[in-house]
């Protein structure tokens, strides 16, 4: 029993931060209907930057959170303005290798700036490490303020998406764009409102994570494809569902790992996307199916 | 002898009921027109026929062969053709080569000819540019035979698609509108060419469409449809004339006197 | 100013160049020419599975592992000569990339390019962890070519085996795609509804593709366990995705000749990195960033305008057969005359 208390609070810690990071890929795809390959490695220059902010200046870790959530949404507002932008119409290929090159550039710049090849950088626990006791299960604190910090953000996204204006503007965008061009909402800059606004929320999950998981240059692939899988398993169109799916594809690893081997924790998050995508790619929660008429 | 026969047939989508019980028959040789306002089914219906949709209900047979369930390719080579509203014109080939395409399924060589260009390979590829080539002079196109595929004004686009249509000689080809956007001159070569296609090659004609010229003009036979039913069927002077097809359009393209003048 | 070389005269120079290359250079070289043509093997294979029939599948280096891993534990667990393990590399390669023809049926797109690249992540898993047979992460070392009692050594041997292999695979995709099998591919990538309306089977077309590409990389792989001398599962990893990707991108999809092109640009291009030491992902990721901004249709564009260098889809280029008849008005190619005059106001 003690076995699964421990798995459950690591499977729904790593949930929590798959699920942020779905969110952001979740809400880019809604807006813009791609897939941004470097979403993970956007989410590894957040951290880099909040150590930068928290560790080597010394700045309180939250003034470092709210710095690397600012930095996020910066950069991914000059990605989708200069790089994303002028390649839309291009098609898939484009993108993705767009992508691709920004993945390359992001590693190159981590390693070069703060580490080599596959130097971890340390982050102090904010709290103390001392386990506590929840309902039974002994948690370390700092999975709580990771648990708290992901829940404050995807509540105050959702406020976001749902009552202001922005919000109405990327939905609408999302639904139609062609409609919403008509309308008069200006497509592009929502489009860059999205990709700086889900850049900022990969930014804040590498910074709630950062103490709990060493951060390295090449963490970003791994964490795109986890978050992905997570994302399509709750239906890639659907903002709750990339949340359930964080959860899930954090206990489905914590679960896995513990009862059958480390080594299938890894493989578990591509059997699912092949699996969903193959039989159910609308995902749980998905409104249309994803196959063409 | 009754060309395709259509029986029932329904269709719905998530609820939609997009067809409902529609039956009618045509006879070879004829040249058919449906008629309808937008969002009526019509372009349903053709995709239905031609299996690009599965029916719900009915039965389809093309020259006495059911072919309801069958695969588009499938129903293609017993005979149907089919070109599409939106040009369906491949961008990456010149229009020679679209035509070519046409001839896909009479063709032989598989792969492993193609691979080591088998003097058979050869000669069938050269028999099927003439062939091509000939198609397009039949429809007026052959100046652009080396033009990519979508270099061209939509209309011109739409005859080369019924010439890559009528490279495989179908017995039936079902035509979306294939006069939408073309000047008056235009229509009346359409119409020219329609008739040509029918009395020289024997091939019989259904046409969506929306211009009332044409309609009257070339077809023997008009069914309308509503909201997926078949409110009406018959000459072309009837329909016209007929009180529930003018209540469908509300009078906006079937007036009666404009149609006068 | 008309080029005097044609694509077919280019190819030929090209393998007459390469034929010279053990007579010349040294053996670092030699390597890297070999390893080039095996590039240029999997940048065709894969343009005809991505350019020419539009399956955005991204598990081409998987095959390329697969491959690899197939031909060198056939020689090694089950002792088969190289000339039966090679084929049944190849083989085994193309079986499983046609098994992905399936989710290709219902899938195309973003959601296609990630379930193919779970499927690699997923293979690369097994051959890490499957230790029991493929030796797991460390790998194993294969047998160089031994053409005894030929008096050619090993690397001249795999160099010269992968010459000819080169040549037959770039010349059999070359009039493949000119075919009604490249047309089938095309008119798949171009218009899926009126292709079926034609008579294409989507299934068997799209299953052709992967299956070609899948042997493509299969072969490729069998040949570079013996360059190697070894079989890890590092070299079949996303990063080898990325650089086959790349090639094709580089150098012009739906066309053998940028297959071509893009191989030789990404080996000049690897081997330029490495002088950039720490900088080198920077670098790589601009280039294809510059790259994907201002040449997204390929390098081979550029040569396409010019007279040889056509690539059309029909097995004699039916431009010198087939012209208007002279009488004929010479029209512009919407047409001059008032027949023709542009009708529809889109």
């Amino acid at each position: 029993m003690m076995m699964f208390g421990y798995l459950l609070a690591s499977g729904i810690t790593t949930g929590a931060l798959y699920a942020l990071v779905a969110l952001g890929i979740t809400v880019v795809y809604k807006a813009t209907r791609s897939v941004n390959f470097a979403h993970g490695d956007l989410f590894m220059i957040g951290g880099f930057i909040a150590y930068t902010f928290h560790v080597m200046w010394g700045l309180p870790y939250v003034v470092a959170l709210l710095l690397a959530v600012a930095a996020g949404f910066a950069i991914g507002a000059v990605v989708e303005r200069l790089a994303f932008r002028p390649l839309r119409d291009q098609g898939l290929v484009s993108l993705l290798l767009a992508a691709i090159g920004l993945s390359f550039i992001l590693k190159g710049t981590a390693r070069a700036v703060w580490g080599g090849k596959g130097d971890f950088i340390p982050f102090p626990p904010i709290a103390t490490p001392s386990p506590i006791s929840v309902g039974g299960i002994l948690v370390v604190p700092q999975q709580l303020i990771v648990l708290a910090g992901a829940i404050a953000v995807m509540a105050i996204f959702a406020g976001l998406f749902k009552f202001t204006k922005l919000g109405r503007m990327m939905q609408a965008t999302a639904d139609n764009a062609k409609a919403a061009k008509l309308v008069g909402i200006p497509v592009n800059r929502v489009y860059v409102y999205t990709m700086a606004i889900g850049t900022a929320i990969a930014g804040s999950a590498a910074v709630l994570m950062a103490p709990i998981t060493l951060l390295y240059p090449d963490i970003g692939f791994v964490l795109f494809i986890k978050s992905f899988a997570a994302a399509v398993l709750g239906g890639l169109t659907s903002i709750p569902g990339a949340v359930a799916g964080g959860f899930l594809i954090g206990l489905i690893e914590a679960m896995s790992g513990g009862y059958i081997s480390t080594q299938v924790q890894d493989v578990s998050s591509y059997i699912v996307i092949m699996l969903v995508l193959v039989f159910m790619p609308q995902g749980l929660f998905g409104g249309r199916a994803l196959r063409r008429v | 002898m009754t060309m395709l026969s259509v029986r029932g047939l329904s269709i719905s989508f998530g609820g939609v009921q997009a067809l409902n019980d529609v039956s009618f028959d045509v006879e070879a040789g004829e040249i058919i027109g449906i008629i309808g306002p937008n969002g009526a089914g019509k372009t349903t219906l053709l995709n239905t026929i031609s299996g690009l949709n599965r029916a719900t209900a009915g039965q389809v047979s093309l020259d006495g062969v059911p072919i309801k369930g069958l695969r588009p390719p499938q129903i293609a080579s017993l005979g149907l053709g089919r070109t599409f509203q939106m040009s369906q014109l491949f961008p990456g080939m010149t229009v020679l080569e679209n035509v070519m395409s046409g001839l896909h399924r009479k063709m032989r060589a598989g792969a492993f000819a193609a691979a080591f260009r088998t003097r058979s390979m050869r000669e069938e590829e050269q028999a099927t540019a003439e062939k091509a080539w000939e198609a397009l002079r039949y429809v007026g196109m052959e100046r652009f035979a080396h033009h990519p595929g979508t270099a061209l004004s939509f209309g011109q686009q739409r005859v080369i698609e019924i010439a890559r249509t009528l490279i495989g000689e179908p017995k039936l080809v079902l035509l979306d509108e294939p006069a939408v956007g073309l000047s008056v001159n235009r229509v009346a070569e359409l119409d020219r060419l329609l008739r040509r296609i029918r009395d020289e090659k024997g091939v019989t004609l259904i046409m969506i469409e929306h211009v009332v010229r044409l309609v009257m003009g070339v077809c023997d036979r008009v069914l309308v449809l509503n909201y997926g039913v078949k409110i009406a069927e018959g000459k072309p002077e009837q329909i016209v004339a007929d009180p529930q097809v003018i209540e469908a359009y509300l009078g906006s393209e079937f007036d009666a006197k404009r149609l006068a003048s | 100013m008309r080029l005097l070389l044609g694509s077919r005269q280019f190819l030929f120079l090209m393998f007459a160049a390469l034929a010279v290359v053990p007579a010349v250079a040294n053996p670092y070289i030699l390597y890297i020419c070999n390893l080039g043509m095996l590039y240029v093997i999997l940048a065709v294979g894969l343009n005809i599975l991505v350019g020419y029939a539009g399956q955005f599948a991204l598990a081409n280096a998987a095959m390329f592992g697969i491959g690899a891993y197939g031909a060198g534990l056939l020689q090694v667990k089950l002792g088969a000569p190289y000339f039966l393990a090679a084929p049944g590399g190849a083989i085994l390669a193309m079986l499983i990339g046609t098994a992905i023809v399936f989710p290709a049926l219902r899938l195309s797109g973003i959601y296609l390019g990630l379930s193919t690249l779970a499927f690699a992540m997923f293979s690369q898993w097994v051959l890490l962890h499957w230790n029991s047979v493929t030796f797991g992460g460390g790998g194993f070392p294969a047998p160089h070519l031994d053409l005894s009692p030929l008096p050619i050594g090993p690397d001249t041997g795999i160099y010269f085996l992968s010459w000819l292999v080169t040549i037959a695979l770039v010349a059999f995709a070359w009039s493949l795609v000119r075919s009604r099998i490249g047309r089938a591919f095309v008119a798949v990538r171009d218009g899926e509804i009126a292709a079926q309306s034609l008579g294409i089977d989507l299934l068997r077309y799209k299953a052709l593709a992967f299956a070609i590409s899948g042997f493509y990389a299969g072969t490729a792989g069998a040949l570079y366990a013996p360059l190697l001398g070894y079989v890890s599962p590092e070299g079949f990893d996303l990063f080898q995705m990325i650089i086959q990707k790349s090639m094709i991108v580089v150098g012009g999809m739906g066309s053998v000749m940028g297959s071509v092109l893009g191989a030789a640009v990404m080996v000049f291009l690897l081997e330029l990195l490495r002088a950039f030491k720490s900088t080198q992902e920077i670098v790589f990721g601009s280039i294809l960033i510059a790259f994907v901004m201002f040449r997204p249709r390929g390098l081979v564009t550029l040569l396409q305008r010019l007279p040889g260098w056509e690539e059309p889809l029909s097995s004699f280029d039916p431009r010198r057969l087939f012209a208007p008849a002279a009488s004929e008005p010479a029209s512009s190619p919407l047409g001059a005359s008032p027949e023709l005059a542009d009708e529809g106001r889109r």
